[in-house]
């Protein structure tokens, strides 16, 4: 029982001691993520998602499915290509651990708008994996105070099977969704937080 | 250059495939494998655990974790490879893995001073988890893509794209449990498995739930069984010949219903049973009711949702002769429950008639009950020509090989 308690000590699912978010941090630095990310991880640029506070788990299956050519996304293929699987997780453990928060230029919420965007994900129980503060965990992403129109973007193509995740889920999940329910669903995460 | 042609070619299919997945979905419905999660009463957080998709230093592997039978000894055989699965084996001992998510064929070959070192054969594939050699030759199924690379251990460093045989073997074209088991039997047929599109659903019984075969060129389609939601495991018995397979029960109906199952299959095209029943258990979720007597009944109770994968007969003299023809089989281990279950491997005991006596434990220790958590899920074994079992382990990216010694 001993050596088991041992062993556990030493090796979570994803073992801590893989990433180091300062290496990450010298690496976005160097490799320029920050020009479209931002520099604490909020984008200000349009159909760019902010990457504070995603899991990390996350990013780093995102880094691998661009890199392995199994998720087509310009320019994120070809920036991927030589990025090393402990550089992919040092990465991940730097945008992690910055603060997420809306973009500075969100707009005012559309109290109607978010409140059918509310209604839909209740319907669509966004929660139950997104987590209820939409928080996200494990491979799921922070989708609270995304960018609206990433949102939009991301919800459409899942939609139109443009893209998958680690699994089909999203595209089962947004199948028949109208272009007007992606706005309200958009509108609805990003005015979150 | 050829890895990249592969990878593109990959994605194409992977594209041309999601058309079916739209068909098999109904507008804004759950996804495939939370239909059913409505007044199951189980947690509604539970939900499939990722895969991990980077390299696991050694260092960091679970070895001293993993308990065995007295005089066994397990040793990591090879790592760094994410997401590693379904293994066979080449004529001159090349070890090939198949893999889920990340899209890639592995090859472990053996140093001369007997380390082992591994290669990406292949990449950008749509889940090939099928991977049987065959006369020398490695058959690789993916979602909806059949290849085959020839004399593949002559071309470890340079495989080509292969030669397409999706055509021949057309396969359903759905993405939910689309992936593949493959392997080959002493009539040189291949065997696979066709999944339900669903976890429980109105699917039909002819194309779908499927055990099947054909001659290597993807000709003479057999049923082999029907009524099988979904095979990730099957072997030829190496004496009876008869196949056997493990099967994934359908999620949401409980946490200790239905079972994974262990299924025999003495002639070909007798039916299973699901979605109607598992055991004599009729499935209330079934689109109809039907009476259980009507199938045939498992070899074996496997445990609820412990995900009962890649099984094997041993038939190697290393282990002691009680282990003789009887059959390993490893458990992924469980997301849709709220304990945790499986995340090991058993030995399913056969007595002189193919009846299962016992399902016993062999490798344990890489479920942490009392923290809820998992050190590994093994997904496949192979028996070494020297008797040693490799049993690979998807979470980290490992194949480890178990001796014995009196």
């Amino acid at each position: 029982m001993t050596l088991v308690a041992a062993a556990l000590a030493a090796t979570a699912l994803f073992p801590a001691a893989a990433q180091d978010a300062a290496r990450g941090a010298a690496l976005a630095e160097a490799r320029g993520c920050g020009g479209c990310h931002g520099a604490a991880g909020i984008s200000e640029v349009a159909n760019t998602p902010s990457l504070a506070g995603q899991p990390a788990e996350f990013i780093t299956l995102q880094m691998i499915l661009f890199r392995e050519g199994l998720r087509q996304a310009a320019p994120m293929n070809a920036l991927s290509q030589g990025l090393e699987d402990g550089q992919v997780e040092d990465l991940a453990a730097h945008y992690a651990a910055l603060t997420p928060a809306a973009p500075p230029g969100r707009g005012a919420p559309d109290a109607a708008l978010a409140e059918r965007g509310q209604a839909l994900s209740d319907r669509l129980h966004c929660g139950v994996c997104h987590l209820p503060d939409f928080s996200g965990r494990n491979q799921i992403p922070r989708i609270a105070g995304q960018r609206e129109d990433f949102l939009r973007h991301t919800l459409a193509q899942y939609r139109d099977s443009q893209r998958r995740g680690t699994d089909t889920n999203m595209n089962a999940v947004m199948h028949g969704v109208t272009d007007a329910e992606i706005a309200a669903l958009a509108h609805f995460m990003a005015q979150q937080r | 250059m050829m890895r990249n042609t592969i990878a593109a070619a990959g994605f194409l299919a992977a594209l041309t495939c999601l058309p079916g997945v739209i068909q098999a979905q109904q507008p804004a419905a759950p996804p495939a494998w939370a239909i059913g999660r409505e007044g199951s009463g189980m947690a509604g957080t539970l939900a499939p655990h990722a895969p991990r998709l980077t390299v696991t230093p050694p260092a960091q592997l679970p070895l001293a974790a993993i308990r065995l039978p007295q005089g066994f000894t397990a040793e990591v055989y090879a790592h760094g490879m994410p997401g590693a699965r379904m293994m066979a084996e080449g004529p001159n001992g090349t070890i090939f893995a198949g893999s889920r998510t990340i899209g890639r064929v592995y090859a472990i070959t053996r140093n001369p001073d007997g380390t082992t070192r591994t290669r990406t054969l292949l990449q950008g594939l749509n889940q090939p988890n099928g991977i049987a050699v065959l006369d020398g030759n490695l058959y690789v199924i993916a979602i909806n893509r059949v290849l085959r690379f020839d004399n593949i251990e002559q071309n470890l460093d340079n495989p080509g794209s292969g030669t397409d045989l999706t055509a021949a073997f057309a396969l359903p074209t759905e993405e939910h449990h689309g992936w593949k088991f493959l392997t080959t039997g002493p009539d040189g047929r291949l065997y696979t498995n066709v999944g339900v599109p669903c976890n429980i659903c109105d699917f039909n019984r002819d194309t779908h739930a499927l055990l099947v075969s054909f001659r290597p060129d993807g000709s003479d389609r057999r049923i082999e069984a029907r009524g099988v939601r979904n095979s990730v495991g099957m072997a030829l018995h190496p004496v009876t010949r008869e196949l056997w397979a493990t099967n994934n029960g359908r999620d949401w109906a409980g946490n200790d219903i239905p079972n994974d199952t262990l299924h025999r299959v003495r002639r070909s095209g007798e039916d299973h049973g699901f979605p109607f029943c598992v055991g004599d258990w009729a499935d209330p979720g079934a689109p109809s009711q039907r009476n259980c007597s009507e199938f045939v009944q498992p070899a074996a109770l496997l445990g609820p949702h412990v995900a009962a994968l890649g099984m094997r007969f041993y038939t190697g003299t290393m282990f002691p002769e009680a282990y003789r023809n009887q059959i390993f089989i490893a458990r992924r281990g469980s997301w849709n429950r709220e304990r945790l279950n499986g995340f090991d491997v058993v030995v399913a005991k056969l007595d002189a008639e193919g009846r299962v006596t016992a399902i016993e434990p062999f490798l344990e220790g890489l479920r942490d009950d009392a923290n809820q958590r998992f050190l590994g899920r093994p997904v496949d074994v192979h028996v070494m020509r020297d008797g040693s079992l490799l049993v690979a382990e998807e979470q980290f990216g490992a194949i480890y090989r178990i001796t014995y010694r009196q």
